[in-house]
């Protein structure tokens, strides 16, 4: 468990995670105060790596579940193992005839019935999906629900009772609460808006582009063989080509493949005419590299 | 004892903080409030990053609201960003607190009631005396209330009596130093304190008036400097606006039968398909066909009705667009290529609008039948855009007519005010028997109230 903003900052580092101190005060709050993040941003700037790093460092299991249309809680939550239920009554019809053979008429034979139905009810049948997994794991574990935006709102609502009293309640067994609390890990982008009621309940975190200092100590870390000149003009040219009005900005990652590239390129000076011709890396439209190219002058001051 | 008066300090700042921000309007509810106070027990005050980041994600869920909480915070929690100006205001407040408790020998009950009361007062105050007026005149509007309301008991009539006082050695020439009488020194910092409820008030309420401001101007009167604030403006409520729409998008579940679904829960009763489920029904999202007049005359409208809807491109199944003066041209692509400011720009770069002179609706409206008729369907909205001044020409009402009976719905957003749509060269009414609406629409606020309407009725 981090025991301070620093101590979360340099955790997350050892797994090659570069926090803000933004980032890392609200993840350090979250988990004292074991309460959900919801992370939101812009494509590619690292949302879903914040929790998988998060569950590295704190040693957690990580139980992730990617959200999409028309997820239900039988995918989510549980399912009742319909196959197995009949299998064992199958089996067990010599069993059951002779505990009803001294009932004499049919109400009282259901009545004796009713009483055994637990048997088929009750967790030796429950197949557990991700979220009650997370609830019943007897070690902590953080609950990773990526692109929360895409999933509909009904399972957004049957989400809240885990988001803030993290349990479930299953009709045929009753609530099953967690003992050790999950960490929960949102993430959207923003296809969709969330509830308020969801949002109250976690602590919000938008993760923007990062500054330039901070994505330069990212590319260090992510490309280490990408020399220091080299990757002062990337961050710096990336940065600059931010400011533009494209249609797909560049994000983290982008910045990364750029680096990557042209190192595996042998190139050791970024200038103009490289940049221009490896614009391609970090610009997914046409019409955005034709409007960096005719921005080239400035973005590229080699 | 010093600690527990330090930390009720620091609470009343929080709490005046939170009505900063909700003066310029960030909703918090309790339950952040509580979350809020939970964290903070956490964190060391003293780290400034780490306190303001602990404030945002308890308190900020919607990602448009953080440029405006970064306002109220610099600006409340720093004399704009100079820290030495922010330990001086502390101090002076620290003091004027004393000062009040000392001279005037309450308890600390005493004086949180005081201050309880001066909060009370200022904030059921108008703005414009609020801001108008000086501290001083706002404490006296203050216990002229206290002394006439009954209720209030000691309180008024000491704060009256000192006030009464003050006045009568400032008529006589003789000042605090005289008598024992500390009085002045009260009234000056209770003014103090008045001073700096009504700066902080002060921060969000401006933000909010300045974005009411520019939400209800009219278009055309929108200054050149003002138009880059608009476009921020813009895409900040316009994406709360699609926030709000998307959430409302509501589903119908009288599909066709979900064979997949029903089939695999069967198994559950043994192969009986016991229970049926149906194939959600989504509404369907509508098509938007947009055209635009660019003339002079309704140029920068037309181009906020653009950036807006692009801004909620999502939300629509099909956005096509089109621009015209005399020539009508499909500007969908720029769109689909660019970022919707850059492409508002590209339009007056490579398009030739005009044939001849001036806007001629007529013309527009056949060209349009004749080369894009294929937009319409019977789930497009077809959205005009313009003033319907024709310059004296062929109306070109069958055309208009035949774009009716193809589409949806025909509406009209008419920047001009009402009693102008038939004067001079306008045909506005002439259009306006074929539309399902026209409707006057001047500002930013209207146009986006006409969108939200639009997906309520659909």
């Amino acid at each position: 468990m981090f025991d301070s903003v620093k101590s979360t900052i340099e955790g997350l580092a050892a797994q090659k995670y570069i926090a803000s101190e933004e980032i890392a005060t609200t993840v350090y709050l979250a988990l004292k105060m074991e309460k959900p993040i919801l992370v939101e941003g812009p494509a590619g700037v690292g949302k879903t790596e914040l929790g998988k790093c998060i569950a590295a460092a704190l040693n957690m299991d990580l139980i992730r579940l990617q959200c999409y249309e028309g997820l239900d809680e039988s995918k989510a939550l549980y399912e009742w193992e319909y196959a197995k239920q009949l299998l064992y009554t199958q089996i067990l019809k010599d069993k059951l005839s002779a505990i009803m053979q001294h009932e004499t008429t049919m109400a009282k034979a259901v009545e004796r019935l009713s009483q055994e139905d637990d048997v088929f009810f009750s967790n030796k049948f429950l197949l557990p999906r991700p979220i009650l997994k997370a609830i019943t794991s007897p070690n902590r574990t953080l609950l990773l629900l990526d692109e929360i935006d895409k999933s509909d709102s009904e399972f957004e609502a049957f989400l809240l009772e885990v988001l803030s009293d993290f349990q479930v309640s299953i009709p045929e067994i009753g609530t099953i609460r967690a003992d050790t609390k999950p960490v929960v890990f949102l993430t959207s982008n923003n296809a969709r808006e969330m509830s308020d009621a969801l949002k109250r309940r976690c602590l919000h975190l938008y993760i923007d582009y990062p500054s330039r200092e901070l994505e330069e100590r990212i590319v260090s870390l992510k490309v280490p063989q990408c020399g220091e000149k080299l990757r002062t003009d990337v961050v710096r040219a990336v940065h600059k080509i931010r400011e533009l009005q494209l249609k797909k900005e560049p994000s983290i990652s982008e910045t990364l493949d750029w680096a990557q590239a042209l190192v595996i390129l042998g190139i050791n000076d970024l200038t103009h005419d490289v940049a221009v011709e490896t614009l391609n890396f970090i610009l997914k439209y046409e019409k955005d590299i034709d409007h960096a190219k005719k921005h080239s002058k400035n973005i590229f001051v080699h | 004892m010093a600690a527990a008066h330090d930390a009720s300090a620091i609470q009343t700042k929080i709490y005046e903080f939170m009505d900063v921000l909700r003066d310029a309007s960030i909703n918090i509810s309790s339950d952040e409030v509580l979350s809020l106070f939970h964290a903070l027990s956490h964190i060391s005050l003293l780290d400034k990053s780490v306190f303001r980041q602990t404030l945002k994600t308890t308190l900020v869920k919607d990602y448009t609201d953080i440029p405006i909480f970064d306002r109220c915070f610099d600006e409340f929690f720093s004399g704009g960003g100079d820290p030495q100006i922010d330990v001086v205001n502390a101090f002076r407040e620290m003091h004027a607190r004393d000062t009040v408790r000392e001279r005037g020998g309450m308890t600390p009950e005493e004086m949180a009631g005081i201050e309880e009361a001066l909060a009370d007062f200022i904030d059921r105050l108008p703005d414009e005396i609020l801001f108008e007026r000086s501290p001083e005149e706002i404490l006296n509007l203050m216990i002229d209330e206290l002394a006439q309301a009954e209720s209030s008991g000691g309180l008024g009539q000491m704060l009256f009596n000192v006030r009464n006082r003050n006045r009568a050695a400032a008529g006589s020439g003789q000042r605090a130093e005289e008598g024992p009488d500390d009085m002045a020194d009260i009234v000056n910092a209770l003014s103090a304190l008045v001073n700096r409820r009504q700066s902080s008030k002060k921060i969000g309420t401006q933000i909010r008036d300045r974005e009411d401001y520019l939400l209800n101007k009219p278009i055309y009167q929108i200054k050149p400097e003002e138009i880059r604030e608009m476009r921020e403006l813009i895409k900040r409520f316009g994406q709360k606006l699609k926030n709000r729409i998307s959430l409302r998008k509501k589903r119908v579940k009288h599909g066709g039968i979900d064979i997949k679904r029903t089939l695999r829960t069967s198994l559950q009763y043994g192969g009986v398909p016991f229970k049926i489920f149906r194939k959600d029904r989504r509404i369907d999202r509508p098509q938007l066909v947009v055209m635009c007049d660019i003339s002079g005359s309704v140029n920068q409208y037309s181009r906020f009705m653009l950036l807006l809807a692009y801004t909620l491109q999502s939300l629509f199944s099909k956005v096509r667009s089109f621009a015209f003066i005399s020539n009508i041209v499909e500007i969908t692509p720029l769109f689909m290529e660019m970022d919707p400011e850059r492409a508002l720009n590209s339009i007056f770069e490579d398009t030739n609008f005009t044939y001849g002179w001036g806007s001629n609706y007529g013309r527009c409206f056949d060209n349009f039948m004749k080369d894009y008729s294929d937009s319409l369907t019977r789930k497009t909205t077809v959205l005009v855009l313009g003033d319907g001044r024709n310059n004296h020409q062929d109306p070109g009402l069958d055309s208009f007519i035949r774009i009716r009976e193809r589409s949806r719905n025909l509406l009209w957003l008419n920047p001009d005010r009402k009693h102008l749509w038939n004067w001079a060269d306008s045909i506005a009414y002439l259009y306006r028997e074929y539309c399902d609406e026209m409707k006057e629409v001047n500002n930013f606020l209207d146009l986006s109230e006409f969108i939200d309407k639009l997906f309520l009725d659909l």
